[in-house]
């Protein structure tokens, strides 16, 4: 494997190839519907209904979106917990997302875990560990599994640019690139983990360790959906073609702070500033509104969906205090992961 | 004062007889200032609302000071006596006559002061467990393990050894009369309405409790068939050698004048057939031999249902045995022979299956000649320990001929 | 049945089920090509090939990690970890992935790690641990530990059946000293507590290698009646078998390899102390190492392991109570 230098992925109208008009309104509605469900989750949070902290993905939303919409139905994915555009692109719905985030007994954890900690197994998700980046093994793992058995599919992750400081960013790198698998990590640099900049993190843009471990490391513009989406579509044409793992990076920035009852004093305000003029879903409503796209008719609907789903989260009961010790253990089948709705029009029947 | 200004005084205390209670009263001093007492000894006995007992001293010497006189109720605590010990204690000589040092101060090291936590009257969750089960007293129970604790083993050996045991404080008894004076034919004779009344005011005047133990006689029958002579000898003499050891049962009790009598004058009840029973007395029994008792049942037997006693004869028991179990029934109530206090009731020997323990702990089934002694105590003049104790004496006595 | 021993009766039941079930797959460092670290895998590439049978980057985070990746996506796999201090390394992912997965999501994590652990041999503070207390404290994933050559290979069935992660205690002196006749075939053995020699007098509690030092210890001991109770699972612990004993004997000791504290046997006997009190005849008295790393020269290993001496005196002084 000949080493690679980070490609510009192509930006702006250019990347369109593989996309149809409806599958670039589905790229927005996810990135609307995630932020506009995590600034609801936050009102709930500043009302006392959201337990714990909360952790959101403003200005990011484009990574996650861009990413999972490249997915196969077979596909399996490990999403991180500023990637909520991730989960509702694989079918999970809003009601569910707000009842997770409350602690309610509707929410996909059913209230044992909190926040974006979750991973529809029907869906073919696992949720994520507080343990930066875990996941990247298991969906090495997953990858793996699929090679043994000779099967056309890849498996994603995302992770942060404070993970590419652990030790199992270099085991699953390395593993992956060793047993050439057909995994895609998605690299997600925001600039910031919690307070600690970039610089404090890494010496050699990370990038650039793809090569050292042997394979395609490509950094994109993470605030621009349909070239995060293209980053992936090849990067899972690779994979299920046999040619390995690829390491995307995507560039953004985190707008918001670690979590709820972060102030973000350490961050430049001139930084927040020039990124919000890159914001992901003024840039993808502007090209749409430009192909004709009623704007604000989605957002009226999204606005919709989120009050309803908002509605039927605040109905929801919570979980029976008698089931806290339920389910430690597995007691019947295992059941392995379930698919994942698909919507790009390039799977066809989705 | 007898003791010098430099004496080490140990103090005796009013004893708490039961978490619950609060005080007690002083009812009779065993000794006087200047005695010489020895510990454990008793000083004095005492009487709470749960228990009457004897107090004993703390220490051996001389009796200092009795601080608390008859009648008088002090709190549990409360400095009854103290007694010289005779140790000088050169590093706090004390001035025993102005309010007294306290007990920690007073006491020498080498003073045996019972300790609360020494291995005897320590028990393992089990060991309670069982003996709150089989209702025993773990007092009784022998113990094998590290400095003579009491184990599983050694519980449930004694489980299988003894019957149940009643609780040592006989609050309610048991006791129902049952229909006294056979009907005979055509009225009764002078003699059974003699005995009647004599039996209805027993049941009247008294607080007849009956207490039961079983006991293995196989020792006593192979005794009784090399001396030639019946268990009732034996059960008479086992009988007198434990109203020695608890002479609380050899006693009168006449309206509220309870007498204990040094001698044993022990009556055995002998049928007369339908006319009734009389109760010779053997007096001085306690002189006698087994050999000695069985010749003298004999005779006063023979002379009974002749009609020859003399009334010095009948009078004066401190004690009663009957014996009906020569018609196999086991068990009965007796009913005291007033003014005495207790009756004891030997019936039939049977031959049961019993749990056998040897001398290596080791169980098993075994035929025994086995009967049920039952003792009739009047509940005024004593409680159900002094009966339970009485019978476990008679039964030990009986086991070991 | 054939005579195995408790290392052959480990290889057999990865064979069998390597050929049972194409989902199993064994992962591990050397345990391939050269069969591993103690040849538990001998020439199993030969007949499974490398992919079944493979040869991992030495990565211990990566093996349990990428196992589990496997696992739910419908893979069977065994992870070998060389030595079972090396656990440490791969903890994070044991703990925090695996064992929480299924309460948190209800997905199930069917893998095994096999963990080749004790000492008495010389292997000094890094290979000749027994870590299994560290996973009876993780909620989520189960721990067994055989004693005999046929619950090695049962109770290995069994864990790579099982839908949840199960630490597979193999302890490396029983490897070639434990022979037994085992089976052949796929067969299983409960996650439940064995009776090894039944008695009344006190029960000797113990698991793994600990087992054979207590049927020695308690051979012959004056004559006594002592029971012992191989445990055999850890999680989940069978309370109804202990304290079963702990009501017949009501003398107890139990014994760890473990260093003592918050070992397997201070969970066995805080569960007498809270469910057993009453049957009690005598403190509940533990063999165990010392809270010390198991030093590498024999006579420092040995004042630290416990022993059939060390059992039989904590025996006799029980029973003497």
């Amino acid at each position: 494997m000949a080493t690679h230098t980070a490609e510009p992925a192509a930006g702006g109208a250019a990347a369109v190839e593989h996309l149809t008009l409806e599958d670039r309104i589905w790229l927005l509605r996810a990135m609307l519907l995630m932020r506009g469900l995590e600034e609801r989750a936050m009102t709930l949070y500043r009302q006392g209904k959201v337990p714990g902290s909360f952790y959101d993905g403003y200005g990011q939303e484009a990574v996650s979106a861009g990413a999972a919409f490249a997915m196969g139905p077979q596909d399996r994915l490990c999403i991180l917990h500023r990637d909520l555009a991730a989960h509702l692109i694989r079918g999970v719905t809003p009601a569910r997302i707000l009842s997770q985030y409350m602690g309610r007994a509707a929410g996909i954890t059913a209230g044992r875990d909190g926040n974006v900690h979750f991973g529809d197994r029907r869906l073919g998700c696992v949720g994520m560990v507080s343990m930066l980046p875990d996941m990247m093994l298991v969906a090495t793992g997953m990858a793996m599994a699929f090679k043994l058995r000779g099967e056309r599919r890849c498996a994603l992750t995302w992770f942060g640019d404070g993970s590419t400081s652990r030790g199992d960013f270099h085991e699953a790198m390395n593993w992956a690139g060793v047993q050439k698998l057909p995994v895609v990590f998605v690299l997600e640099n925001n600039q910031y983990a919690y307070s600690t900049p970039v610089d404090k993190q890494y010496a050699v843009d990370p990038v650039e360790r793809a090569a050292a471990y042997g394979f395609v490391g490509v950094t994109v513009d993470g605030n621009d959906v349909e070239a995060m989406f293209e980053a992936a579509r090849a990067a899972r044409e690779r994979a299920l073609s046999g040619d390995g793992p690829t390491l995307i990076e995507a560039v953004t920035m985190r707008m918001h702070g670690h979590a709820a009852h972060d102030d973000m004093k350490y961050v430049p305000k001139e930084q927040v500033e020039e990124w919000r003029k890159r914001d992901p879903i003024e840039r993808q409503e502007a090209r749409l509104r430009d192909a004709g796209v009623d704007i604000d008719a989605l957002r009226a609907e999204i606005k919709a969906s989120i009050d309803a789903a908002a509605e039927e989260a605040l109905a929801g009961p919570m979980p029976d205090p008698g089931t806290a010790t339920d389910g430690v253990f597995c007691t019947g089948e295992a059941e392995p992961l379930g698919d994942g709705q698909a919507p790009w029009s390039g799977f066809g029947a989705a | 004062m007898s003791s010098s200004p430099t004496d080490v005084l140990v103090d005796v205390t009013m004893p708490q007889m039961g978490v619950s209670v609060a005080e007690g009263t002083i009812v009779a001093w065993r000794v006087e200032v200047g005695h010489r007492i020895e510990a454990d000894q008793p000083i004095c006995d005492i009487t709470t609302d749960k228990i009457d007992t004897e107090v004993p001293s703390t220490a051996s010497g001389v009796v200092a000071e009795i601080l608390v006189p008859v009648e008088s109720t002090v709190e549990v605590g409360t400095v009854l006596a103290r007694i010289a010990t005779g140790a000088a204690s050169p590093e706090q000589p004390l001035d025993g006559d102005n309010g007294g040092p306290s007990r920690t101060e007073t006491q020498s090291p080498s003073t045996p002061t019972p300790r609360a936590g020494n291995g005897h009257r320590r028990y393992s969750p089990v060991v309670q467990r069982i003996a709150a089960e089989h209702g025993i007293d773990l007092s009784q129970v022998e113990g094998t393990g590290r400095g003579g604790r009491v184990r599983k083993q050694d519980v449930l050996a004694f489980v299988e050894s003894a019957p149940v045991e009643e609780p040592p404080l006989h609050i309610e008894s048991p006791y129902r009369p049952e229909p006294v004076a056979p009907v005979v034919d055509g009225g009764l004779s002078r003699m059974r309405r003699q005995i009647g009344e004599h039996m209805k005011r027993s049941l009247d005047t008294t607080a007849t409790c009956t207490t039961w133990i079983e006991v293995d006689m196989s020792r006593v029958e192979a005794a009784r068939a090399r001396l030639g002579v019946t268990a009732l000898a034996f059960v008479a003499r086992a009988t007198i050698d434990a109203l020695r050891e608890h002479p609380a049962l050899n006693a009168w009790l006449e309206g509220e004048n309870y007498t204990r009598v040094s001698d044993v004058n022990l009556g055995i009840a002998v049928s007369l057939g339908e006319d009734g029973l009389i109760v010779p007395v053997i007096a001085r029994a306690h002189e006698l031999s087994v050999e000695g008792l069985a010749a003298r049942v004999k005779d006063l037997a023979r002379r009974a249902r002749a009609r020859e006693l003399t009334p010095d004869e009948v009078q004066g028991g401190t004690f009663t045995i009957t014996n009906p179990g020569q018609y196999g029934s086991i068990m009965a109530t007796p009913i005291i022979n007033l003014p005495q206090v207790g009756i004891l009731d030997f019936e039939a020997v049977v031959k049961r299956a019993v749990v056998v323990t040897d001398s290596d702990g080791n169980d098993s089934i075994a035929i025994r000649p086995m009967t049920i002694l039952g003792l009739s105590w009047d509940h005024r003049a004593l409680d159900g320990a002094v009966s339970a104790q009485f019978l476990a004496t008679v039964k030990r006595l009986l086991e070991s001929v | 049945m054939p005579t195995l021993t408790y290392l052959q009766a480990i290889s057999a039941a990865l064979r069998d089920e390597l050929r049972a079930d194409p989902n199993v797959i064994l992962m591990g460092e050397d345990i391939g090509v050269f069969g591993g670290a103690f040849k538990v895998t001998d020439g199993f590439v030969d007949e499974f090939g490398t992919d079944r049978v493979m040869d991992t980057p030495l990565a211990e985070s990566g093996i349990i990690g990428t196992a589990i990746g496997a696992a739910v996506v419908g893979m069977r796999p065994v992870c070998e970890m060389q030595f079972s201090d090396f656990i440490s390394c791969g903890f994070d992912q044991l703990v925090n992935v695996a064992g929480k997965m299924h309460y948190r999501q209800g997905l199930a994590v069917p893998i095994t790690v096999r963990l080749p652990s004790g000492g008495g041999f010389s292997g000094g503070p890094f290979h000749s641990q027994n870590p299994e207390a560290w996973f009876m404290h993780s909620p989520g994933i189960k721990v067994v530990a055989p004693s005999t050559a046929e619950d090695a290979k049962g109770l290995l069935h069994a864990a790579i059946h099982d839908p949840n992660p199960v630490c597979f205690m193999e302890h490396k002196h029983l490897y070639r000293r434990v022979k037994g006749e085992v089976p052949s075939g796929v067969f299983e053995r409960p996650f439940s507590a064995r009776v090894a020699r039944p008695g009344s007098d006190l029960v000797v509690i113990a698991y793994g290698a600990m087992v054979p030092v207590a049927l020695e210890a308690t051979e012959d001991l004056d004559g006594a009646s002592v029971e012992v109770l191989d445990l055999r699972s850890l999680v989940p612990l069978d309370e109804e078998a202990i304290l079963d004993s702990v009501e017949r004997c009501s003398k107890v000791v139990i014994v760890d390899e473990a260093n003592a504290t918050c070992a397997a046997g201070a969970q066995v006997a805080a569960l007498i102390a809270e469910k057993g009190f009453e049957s009690l005849d005598g403190p509940v008295v533990r063999v165990a190492s010392p809270d010390v790393p198991i030093p590498f020269s024999p006579p420092l290993e040995a004042a630290v392991l416990p022993g059939v001496d060390r059992v039989r005196e904590a025996c006799r002084e029980l029973l003497a109570y």
